[in-house]
């Protein structure tokens, strides 16, 4: 009895998993949805960015980065955030 | 490209620096207990080794003698095949010591008596058939 | 549910992870979105199983089935129920399967995380640690099976029972910590290999991982503080690192995984360095499985190894493999790895960053040699040297101290390129406090190492209340803000930083702790009741021996009163002398062991271990060992750990 029953339940435990991995083949062709990928990375790099800047600002108060140095990296990181958004915009 | 350059060649000193003192320690140890050769004792008996070295082997049965005088104290022959040797110990024995323990002893060689300031028995991480008799289920610890 | 499901669920877990891998690279080449979700539906599928299986064997050890081998050797019907579950990481093949089962519980977190994030990345990402699944389920599946039957002809009425070093609180949880923090590096290197493969290797993958590669970090931190705790709480030999191959092992991963947390910084902030990093946490996990070898296969601990391991060859493989794969792969991707920055300057942060790498990993370096030498002296000269912790210190106490300094110059230096003024207005506070405490300690008496230590301690401290002072200075100058609001803020704002920083105090205190160790004192003496002996500036009085017999062993104790040199009390200790198994009827399976008792204050511990009795006499044998400064390491753990989880705690995303 006991065998039938380990049986059984590898048998229920193996289904299940079976009919769980290969229900996505039945569904029609899925469209890559590029365009939603990506936005989701620009905003990500959008985000890293303006954190960048706020540790900058933060570094500079403290004294840890001179002038000239504050003001050339902030320009550039100002740059890199706005051609973000202007991709994200233009998306 | 300059000041990279720079760096790695500064890098590479330093590492060349370290590498070149790790191999001096190893050869010149400041301290004449951070090594060890590790010998049978058929080789130990035979070429009459003086220096520090280590031997691993059992207990032989009925051979552990505690010193009446100090509990300390104690003398056990280290059997490692057919080769037997008597060693003395003289600190706080491990728990794990017993007949037929499986134990490594470090020190020195001198006049037929093995003197160890160093006795293991099995690490703990590793205690795998400390608790059983090895041969009661005739059991090998791998099987492919 | 009976050890026949355990092992085939561990078949179809087997299984289910080469379709995983197959059907991912099908979809890297189709495209097709249906086999992307079918490969994340295998791999939750493969960690199914393998959950299934883990449950199987555990509830198996808590009923004492002793037709199961595993079973049979680890637990008795007398192991009390919480160390029958914790059997489970005591022998090999179940700690194999546990290895299995935290990687599965990571994958698993890891693929319903990413479901709709970093799309790009996580194909790779789940090949990956489909493949590592796949090597333990080859190891758990046909070298060492956890669900062998009892290979005996008899009815097993009783096992052997679990090693009473191990039933202790500490031991139950010390492995798995371990092993959270082993495994958990698999993440952060799948990740690193999928970026390689997905030739996308900017910044954005080390953000993916950093929280991950935290976890992992602390993990592995407190695995490693509480192996110290315990050696030094059950072992006996009154310290609680003996640098011995098992503890390297977790040592060795523990160096490059600190060097990779500080330096995916750069690469986050300045996208310097991605050679390194890669090399860095390809290291890190391969010293894990290296580790992981190490501790189970027994290559290293005596020449009689014990089990001539079938373990052995595979692992070895494995971390070859991964090692050609990897290395391979990114000397293909050698020119997307090319960073479009360089060093500008020696007295930068970003050099200060890259010279604590170096010595984070010249220190592991240092160690791995040590741990290998008798394999590598055996392989050219023909004889076995091995070396013990004089060696390990000789080397390793310079280099730590140079950690220790970095630690306090680096957070001082500026980005790019350190202006003269803002050195010397940086440095003065900090070297003057240093140089001060060096002072007070040469005047105290101090030599040598100590000195150096403890005022670098200082040096250290002072720079990192600097830090704080500064930032919270500059919050009150700009937004008006009370001391403890601007510290607030800036802890808030900038956890990684000052969470850092915290850890770095942390692990100032365990260096005091550290040096503590040069004061160790300790005396074997024998004692009748009545009788006294003293160590140290302490007397120990023997005025009690009893006996006792509780549920699984029976104890010897004894009671000692220590009083200072002045007579004052100061406490009373009381080690046991105890045997397990008592009643076994075979003698050599009753096990001894020493149950010391340690009085512990900031300034020193008072450790005592009942070494043995002669009942006949009616003497105790007593060693006594005095500690100073012991504590203080435990502190810098919790210290450390609490830092850690300030710098990964997540912050909204806004």
């Amino acid at each position: 009895m006991e065998f039938i029953r380990d049986y059984g339940l590898i048998l229920i435990f193996f289904i299940l998993p079976v009919i769980f991995v290969i229900q996505p083949l039945f569904l029609p062709r899925i469209e890559e949805k590029d365009e939603m990928l990506d936005r989701g990375t620009l905003k990500r790099k959008k985000l890293i960015l303006y954190r960048q800047i706020k540790e900058l600002e933060m570094e500079f108060d403290i004294g840890n980065i001179n002038e000239n140095d504050f003001q050339a990296t902030r320009t550039e990181l100002k740059q890199e955030v706005s051609a973000v958004i202007a991709q994200l915009n233009s998306k | 490209m300059q000041s990279n350059k720079k760096f790695m060649v500064m890098i590479g000193g330093v590492i060349a620096v370290v590498i070149f003192w790790i191999g001096w320690v190893s050869s010149n140890p400041a301290d004449e207990k951070a090594m060890a050769t590790f010998v049978s004792v058929e080789q130990l008996l035979d070429d009459n080794i003086n220096k520090r070295t280590k031997l691993g082997g059992l207990v032989k049965d009925g051979s552990i003698v505690i010193s009446e005088t100090n509990y300390l104290d104690c003398t056990f022959i280290l059997k490692e095949g057919h080769t037997e040797l008597a060693v003395k110990y003289d600190k706080t024995r491990p728990d794990l010591f017993k007949d037929g323990a499986e134990v490594i002893v470090t020190g020195q060689y001198l006049d037929g008596t093995f003197y160890a300031d160093e006795l293991q028995t099995k690490c703990a991480s590793r205690y795998e058939g400390d608790l059983r008799d090895e041969n009661a289920y005739n059991l090998t610890e791998i099987d492919t | 549910m009976t050890p026949i499901a355990g092992g085939a669920a561990l078949n179809l877990a087997f299984g289910f992870s080469i379709l995983t891998v197959i059907s991912l690279i099908f979809y890297t080449r189709s495209g097709d979105q249906r086999l992307f979700l079918v490969g994340q539906r295998l791999s939750l599928t493969i960690s199914f199983f393998v959950f299934i299986a883990t449950f199987i064997l555990s509830y198996q050890l808590m009923i004492s089935n002793f037709d199961i081998d595993y079973v049979a050797r680890y637990t008795s019907l007398e192991t009390p129920i919480m160390y029958k579950i914790s059997a489970m990481w005591a022998g090999q093949s179940g700690s194999l399967l546990f290895w299995l089962f935290i990687l599965s519980i990571f994958a698993t977190i890891t693929v319903i995380q990413n479901q709709n994030k970093h799309h790009g990345l996580m194909p790779w990402v789940i090949i990956t640690l489909a493949v590592i699944q796949m090597f333990f389920l080859v190891l758990t599946n046909f070298v060492t099976n956890p669900f062998m039957p009892t290979d005996a002809d008899f009815v097993v009425a009783n096992g052997n029972g679990l090693n009473p070093l191990l039933q202790n609180v500490t031991m139950a949880i010390h492995p798995p910590t371990l092993y959270l923090g082993y495994v958990g590096f698999s993440v952060p290197f799948a990740f690193a290999f999928s970026a390689l493969m997905n030739k996308d290797t900017s910044s954005l993958w080390i953000q993916s991982i950093r929280r991950w590669t935290l976890v992992a970090w602390l993990f592995l931190s407190i695995g490693i503080i509480l192996g110290g705790w315990w050696a030094y709480q059950e072992l006996g030999w009154g310290g609680y690192w003996a640098w011995d191959p098992v503890e390297n092992a977790s040592f060795m991963p523990w160096l490059t995984a600190t060097a990779f947390v500080h330096s995916i910084i750069i690469q986050e902030k300045k996208d310097m360095l991605r050679v390194w990093n890669m090399v860095l946490i390809i290291l890190t996990f391969t010293l894990c499985i290296f580790g992981t070898f190490l501790t189970r296969s027994g290559v290293m601990s005596s020449v009689h190894s014990f089990t001539a391991s079938a373990l052995g060859p595979i692992f070895l493989s494995f971390v070859f493999i991964i090692m050609i794969v990897s290395f391979g792969l990114m000397y293909i991707r050698k020119n997307d790895l090319r960073s479009p920055r360089k060093m500008e300057s020696f007295t930068s942060r970003e050099s200060g960053f890259l010279f604590n790498n170096m010595v984070f990993v010249v220190m592991c370096f240092a160690v791995f040699w040590g741990t290998l030498f008798p394999v590598f002296s055996e392989a050219v000269r023909g004889t076995k040297i091995t070396v013990g912790p004089p060696f390990f210190n000789q080397i390793n106490i310079p280099i730590g101290l140079i950690l220790l300094a970095l630690t306090g110059i680096g957070p001082l230096l500026a980005w790019r390129k350190t202006s003269k003024e803002s050195l010397i207005r940086n440095f003065t506070f900090p070297i003057l406090s240093g140089l001060v405490g060096a002072a007070i300690f040469l005047f105290l008496g101090y030599k040598g190492y100590v000195v150096i230590s403890l005022s670098l301690c200082v040096f250290v401290t002072a720079t990192i209340f600097t830090e704080f002072a500064r930032g919270i200075k500059a919050r009150t100058n700009k937004f008006n803000e009370s001391i403890f609001v601007a510290l607030w803020r800036m802890v808030s704002k900038n956890r990684s930083r000052y969470g850092g920083y915290i850890v770095h105090l942390g692990i100032v205190l365990m260096f005091v702790g550290f040096t503590g160790h040069a004061f160790d004192k300790e005396k074997e003496f024998s004692l009748t009741v009545g009788e006294s002996d003293h160590v140290a500036g302490y007397e120990f009085e023997l005025i009690k021996m009893s006996e006792a017999e509780r549920a699984n062993h029976y104890a010897w104790i004894s009671e000692l009163r220590v009083t200072d040199h002045s007579g004052q009390f100061i406490t009373n200790l009381r080690p046991e002398k105890r045997v397990y198994f008592h009643k076994n009827p075979d003698v050599n399976r009753r096990q001894p062991h020493s149950e010391l008792d340690i009085y512990s204050t900031m300034n020193k511990d008072i450790y005592s271990i009942f070494s043995a009795v002669d009942n006949e006499n009616g003497i105790a044998f007593i060693k006594i060992m005095v500690n100073p400064l012991v504590r203080w390491v435990w502190i810098g753990g919790y210290i450390l750990v609490f830092g850690t989880m300030i710098a990964m705690w997540p912050r909204k995303e806004s």
